[in-house]
């Protein structure tokens, strides 16, 4: 069977009204926002946990992650992100935008490319830690529920990336 | 009063979890739809030719808030039982600027980078391995930073507490702001796109 | 696990029966998987396939052979004695299901290596000279080939259900307590098997064949699982809580997301668009499959043993 061509993205409102109804949905049923970080980190303190149960236990910064489900299996965002990943890959599929592949502006080479992916991972991951979310569970959450913090957070997400996009440009334009 | 209605004890724990299985399938549809699988898609709102991040995250911002804000105000959910995440300022304004500089450097935040490598992005599995690695560096270093991780602790705290203005009318400022950056947004793509022609 | 008969009904001797970890679901996985190689090979033997040269399936056996090893080796790291292994082999008692399972694997490899026989795959070839000599002679007798065919599903069959009446026999475990658990076990063996194939296979027809298979296999576990827990739910009081670790209790995010979500909606699903040219072939929905079966292993068997009479 030959490759179909990818269809396009959807209107951005409508994408936008779509991921609002879910976010919704989520504060009607369970009470609680998205997130996505949150489940990295608990991802991590059980793989951590399972190997260096005391190292683990001596630091505060995974404690949080260690109350009752000590195991991801019983995690909400861990579930919540599994989702996730089959929404995303339905959707991707149904629309024939699943294809291997890394994205990535011209001018710049792949393995450079893929550096930059690595570094801007692991400020994302320090950001999110210390901001206790991610847009996912600060900006669109808490800014749907008009939480002060979450407002400083989306703003200084704006800045920061804006305040830097120049530097970037050669990887992306 | 009825919702959440896992609050109410609609149901147990366990069934939350297969909820949030279904809302994360829900949530990871829209934002491929959006178009948030695509680290390139998503770096053009830094160089302005494309601004979907922006209105498709206010979009959903809007929807949500004024679904909760209706939906309190008819009786039929108690916004006091939805979790809201404390405010703690500094280290929030400070780890916002990091993430948004990450943002701009990797191409995804953490939620769309589960639907970058869903739909089969390498870089977004690398950017993946670099969360990872960012959260173990912070755990590690966590007892040098910890003081300013809790600095500036202000509880749960919401906008019309810290202005004093009432709910309604700060969910309708957010919605006249929303639709104004929506025109905003729609007159800086024109122009991106204008001076691109030109060349 | 020879210290656990059938007859240990009081569950005041095993309070919870929590002694089982990941060998046995591994082992009656496995099984179930080799169970589906064996009927789909023995099938592919039927319909003549061995005369095409090259065809994936040609390895199936093979394959099967080197999976039902591997789950007798789990199946033997479970054993408290592992230097009385060899006695299961000594004794044939009819009303215990681990003498028939032991005796069932006895001429299931024989089966299983009379089949590799048939078409030696090349790297093989002329190694063993006894073993060309004797495909040589199986190549002229095409009634052997066919009873070698219906052996092979038949005998698939057979240990396909095994993996479940094995548990359901154990009368100190409600939620195994099902006539449904040897149908569930034999569908899900087939459906993963059926998964496997189409994921290894490089063949058009083979693998357009078998995601159809698939589908239709998924289908009728939906049912089966239907009537597993509905045939629980309208049993005893101890029945309905057994079940009900299922459906709302302990393991009800594993069970819903992990089995019947992620095993076996999505896939059937993604197989569904595919066999409709709707979108492209991809290994995904073969391995949720073969994941929601070893899964679905676990989670019986988990759950299984935290069920109890009081």
């Amino acid at each position: 069977m030959e490759a179909k061509p990818a269809q396009p993205y959807w209107n951005p409102y409508v994408a936008g009204f779509g991921l609002g109804l879910v976010l919704l949905t989520a504060f009607v049923v369970m009470g609680r926002g998205l997130g996505a970080s949150g489940a990295f980190a608990s991802t991590i303190t059980a793989g951590l946990n399972a190997v260096a149960p005391g190292h683990v236990a001596a630091n505060p910064a995974y404690a949080e992650y260690l109350k009752e489900g000590t195991t991801p299996l019983k995690d909400w965002l861990v579930f919540e992100v599994l989702g996730v990943f089959v929404g995303g890959f339905l959707s991707g599929l149904l629309a024939h935008r699943v294809t291997r592949t890394v994205e990535k502006g011209p001018r710049i080479s792949t393995r450079n490319r893929l550096i930059f992916a690595f570094i801007g991972g692991a400020l994302m991951g320090i950001g999110a830690k210390l901001a206790r979310g991610c847009t996912s569970g600060q900006a669109l959450t808490g800014g749907a529920l008009l939480n002060a913090g979450s407002w400083g957070f989306m703003i200084m997400v704006f800045v920061g990336a804006y305040a830097f996009a120049y530097v970037m440009r050669r990887q992306w334009t | 009063m009825m919702a959440p209605f896992f609050k109410f004890g609609f149901f147990g724990d366990n069934l939350g979890l297969v909820v949030a299985f279904l809302v994360g399938i829900g949530f990871g549809f829209f934002l491929e739809r959006a178009g948030f699988g695509s680290a390139r898609k998503l770096a053009a709102q830094f160089y302005l030719t494309d601004l979907r991040v922006f209105k498709v995250m206010f979009t959903a911002i809007v929807t949500a808030m004024l679904g909760v804000y209706y939906l309190s105000v008819l009786g039929v959910m108690d916004l006091s039982l939805v979790y809201l995440t404390p405010t703690f300022l500094a280290p929030q304004m400070v780890g916002g600027l990091v993430l948004g500089v990450g943002f701009v450097v990797g191409g995804y935040c953490p939620g769309t980078a589960c639907v970058g490598v869903a739909t089969g992005r390498i870089d977004a599995l690398v950017l993946f391995l670099g969360i990872f690695a960012g959260i173990v560096g912070f755990n590690e270093f966590y007892p040098m930073v910890s003081g300013f991780y809790n600095a500036t602790e202000m509880g749960q705290l919401t906008l019309p507490q810290v202005t004093g203005l009432p709910y309604g009318l700060l969910v309708f400022a957010v919605v006249l702001m929303a639709l104004g950056g929506f025109v905003g947004a729609e007159w800086v793509e024109k122009r991106m796109a204008a001076r691109k022609a030109e060349g | 696990m020879q210290e656990l008969t059938i007859t240990r009904h009081n569950e005041l001797i095993d309070p919870v029966l929590s002694i089982w970890s990941w060998q046995i679901p591994v082992y009656l996985f496995l099984g179930g998987l080799v169970a589906g190689i064996m009927i789909i090979a023995g099938y592919f033997v039927l319909q003549r396939r061995y005369r095409h040269t090259d065809f994936s399936t040609f390895y199936l056996p093979h394959i099967a052979l080197v999976l039902l090893s591997g789950g007798m080796f789990a199946l033997f790291l479970d054993l408290e004695h592992k230097l009385y292994f060899w006695r299961l082999f000594t004794t044939f008692q009819p009303s215990a299901p681990m003498s028939w399972g032991s005796w069932l694997l006895m001429i299931v490899f024989p089966a299983l290596w009379a089949n590799t026989l048939i078409r030696i795959p090349q790297p093989f070839q002329g190694r063993v000279p006894l073993f060309d000599r004797w495909s040589a002679a199986l190549n002229q007798r095409p009634q052997l080939i066919k009873g070698i065919g219906i052996a092979n599903m038949l005998l698939g069959t057979l240990l396909g259900m095994y993996t479940g009446v094995l548990l359901s026999s154990f009368g100190a475990r409600p939620l195994w307590n099902s006539a449904m658990l040897w149908m569930l076990f034999l569908v899900s063996g087939l459906s993963a098997a059926a998964a496997f194939v189409h994921l290894i296979t490089t063949d058009e027809y083979e693998r357009e064949l078998l995601a159809k298979a698939d589908a239709a296999f998924l289908t009728l576990e939906l049912f089966v699982f239907g009537g597993f827990i509905s045939g629980l739910l309208t049993s005893s009081r101890v029945h309905i809580e057994a079940v009900r670790l299922l459906l709302d209790g302990p393991y009800a995010s594993a069970f819903w997301v992990l089995v019947i979500g992620l095993g076996i909606l999505v896939p059937l699903g993604i197989q569904m668009l595919a066999v409709n040219h709707r979108v492209k072939h991809t290994p995904v929905a073969p391995i949720l499959v073969l994941l929601g079966g070893l899964t679905l292993r676990f989670v019986i068997v988990y759950a299984g043993q935290f069920s109890h009479w009081t």
